[in-house]
């Protein structure tokens, strides 16, 4: 892993943490409209939404620290015609900009609520294109270890997971911020955080799921590829086995354990605190697990040939 | 004109002296760590049983041959298809050429090319690599590394030509798979030469290249 690296992993998981964070805040928008109302919904993730831009400006900050020659940046003609790179620079601009527009449209509640949703959701199938596009800028067919389905999986696996984790995140502090202003307020959103939260405990259980299955099934995959496949099979295993085993057991504790006991403190009144403190360590397992996933993925590339 | 320019490597008469990369070196001036061309050095082999012996191990099926490899302007050529900005570019005669006043610097061909022919050039910010020394050939000269040779390992010619007169052979160890980027390359294998994605050996001279 050198500076690069590192940049396109910081890139990758808050660009995919944003995308993912969008979709969630959507979801739980219209889940909120349609079982509290649309004044309930708004209290509920309206400040939450202001989340998704400064991370995702973040991403495309890391992004540049990628690139060696910025002064070409400017000069440069994409080639969307067969450079998978250049797509995804392409949306992740056209993600930012229309997250910021969504952003800006729901904060100032310009427009009817109807036509708001419209293009939320537009900048969310957006935000799912640029994650597509992370995923194909890694199927390079001198790469065995990238070019499997596995890696556009993965990366939509740790999109959603690290996109309901934080999206709880932002829904406590949220909450605990309406909490001091007006606690008659709190008291309704309570009732109604606490259903978002269980619904976002099973959702990480279930990714969590997902991500422990595809697992095996690609290093088994890697085993039969090849030598360079090979060898970063070995590398998984072998140097990088420790990080690895870290890196599922973070996943494990704060997706599978924490999660499963947010949802029994979410069904219960009264456990407010505990249930923040869940929430927070949950993300924050997640995220360090998610990150050493992805530092492995730079890790353990073998190209073919010289 | 020709159509495609493409290198024949006779890897039969290579004896491995490097001549080739280091007149590339030398001719462009290539800092610390670039090496256009490289030569890389393949072998392998086992221990048996000595029949006559049985309490010691002999070296069996002992083997090394060389391989010079560079930029093989290939006819399906990755680097082309994947840089963001377009800034390598097949041209004429079918050189494959990088751009400097448009490389980013974003490595993304270096992680792409099966042969490692973009290098990164630390001081200047942008990716280089071999361009067949087409200004030399615009004047009817070989490129460096053809002329350097003693053995006349390297020779440079149009493709089908060079097919006709060699064969087909465009991969052997450690080279990739001909299938991958199509290499303008022919090559004479050495006799111990083992298929691409089937060998028993390894690279030898991992330090110099």
């Amino acid at each position: 892993m050198n500076t690069q690296e590192w940049a396109l992993l910081t890139f990758t998981i808050l660009g995919q943490l944003a995308a993912g964070a969008l979709l969630v805040l959507m979801v739980v928008r219209s889940y909120a409209t349609a079982k509290a109302g649309l004044k309930e919904a708004d209290q509920m993730t309206d400040g939450p939404l202001f989340m998704v831009v400064p991370i995702m400006g973040l991403a495309l900050l890391a992004s540049l620290l990628h690139l060696n020659n910025l002064g070409n940046v400017f000069k440069a003609v994409p080639n969307l015609g067969s450079s998978w790179i250049s797509r995804e620079v392409v949306i992740s601009g056209i993600f930012v900009v229309a997250a910021a527009l969504y952003t800006f449209l729901q904060w100032r509640k310009v427009g009817s609520n109807g036509l708001r949703t419209v293009i939320g959701w537009v900048t969310v199938v957006i935000g799912l294109v640029q994650t597509y596009a992370m995923g194909m800028v890694y199927m390079l067919r001198t790469q065995p270890a990238w070019n499997t389905p596995a890696t556009p999986i993965t990366f939509f696996v740790t999109s959603l997971l690290l996109g309901v984790l934080a999206v709880a995140v932002a829904l406590v502090i949220n909450y605990n911020s309406i909490q001091t202003k007006d606690a008659k307020i709190a008291e309704k959103q309570l009732e109604l955080l606490r259903s978002v939260l269980q619904g976002i405990a099973i959702s990480a259980i279930i990714l969590l799921g997902i991500e422990f299955l595809v697992l095996p099934v690609y290093m088994a995959y890697l085993a039969t590829q090849g030598a360079a496949a090979l060898e970063s099979l070995q590398m998984m295993t072998g140097a990088y086995g420790v990080a690895l085993v870290i890196r599922l057991l973070f996943v494990f504790v704060g997706a599978g354990l924490l999660a499963t006991y947010l949802y029994r403190n979410a069904s219960s009144a009264g456990k407010e605190k505990a249930m923040a403190t869940l929430v927070y360590s949950a993300f924050v397992l997640v995220l360090a697990g998610e990150v050493m996933g992805r530092f492995l993925f730079y890790a353990t590339h073998v190209r073919i040939g010289l | 004109m020709t159509k495609q320019l493409g290198f024949h490597f006779d890897a039969s008469a290579c004896t491995a002296c490097k001549a080739c990369a280091i007149a590339c070196k030398d001719r462009s001036s290539l800092p610390v760590g670039i090496n256009w061309r490289k030569v890389y050095e393949y072998g392998g082999g086992e221990w048996i049983t000595d029949p006559n012996h049985k309490d010691l191990m002999s070296p069996s099926n002992v083997f090394v041959y060389s391989v010079s490899a560079a930029c093989m302007h290939c006819e399906k050529p990755i680097c082309t298809e994947v840089c963001p900005v377009s800034a390598i570019t097949k041209g004429e005669n079918g050189i494959v050429t990088i751009d400097k006043d448009k490389c980013i610097g974003c490595r993304y061909c270096e992680w792409a090319c099966p042969y490692g022919a973009p290098q990164f050039n630390e001081d200047m910010r942008y990716m280089t690599k071999c361009d067949f020394c087409q200004d030399l050939q615009a004047k009817g000269l070989n490129p460096v590394c053809v002329d350097a040779c003693p053995m006349r390992a390297l020779e440079v010619g149009e493709l089908d030509e060079l097919q006709a007169k060699y064969g087909n052979l465009s991969a052997i160890e450690p080279l990739p798979t001909a299938d991958l980027t199509a290499p303008s390359l022919v090559i004479t294998p050495h006799k111990n030469a083992q298929a691409s994605g089937q060998g028993t050996g390894h690279i030898l001279s991992l330090e110099e290249s």
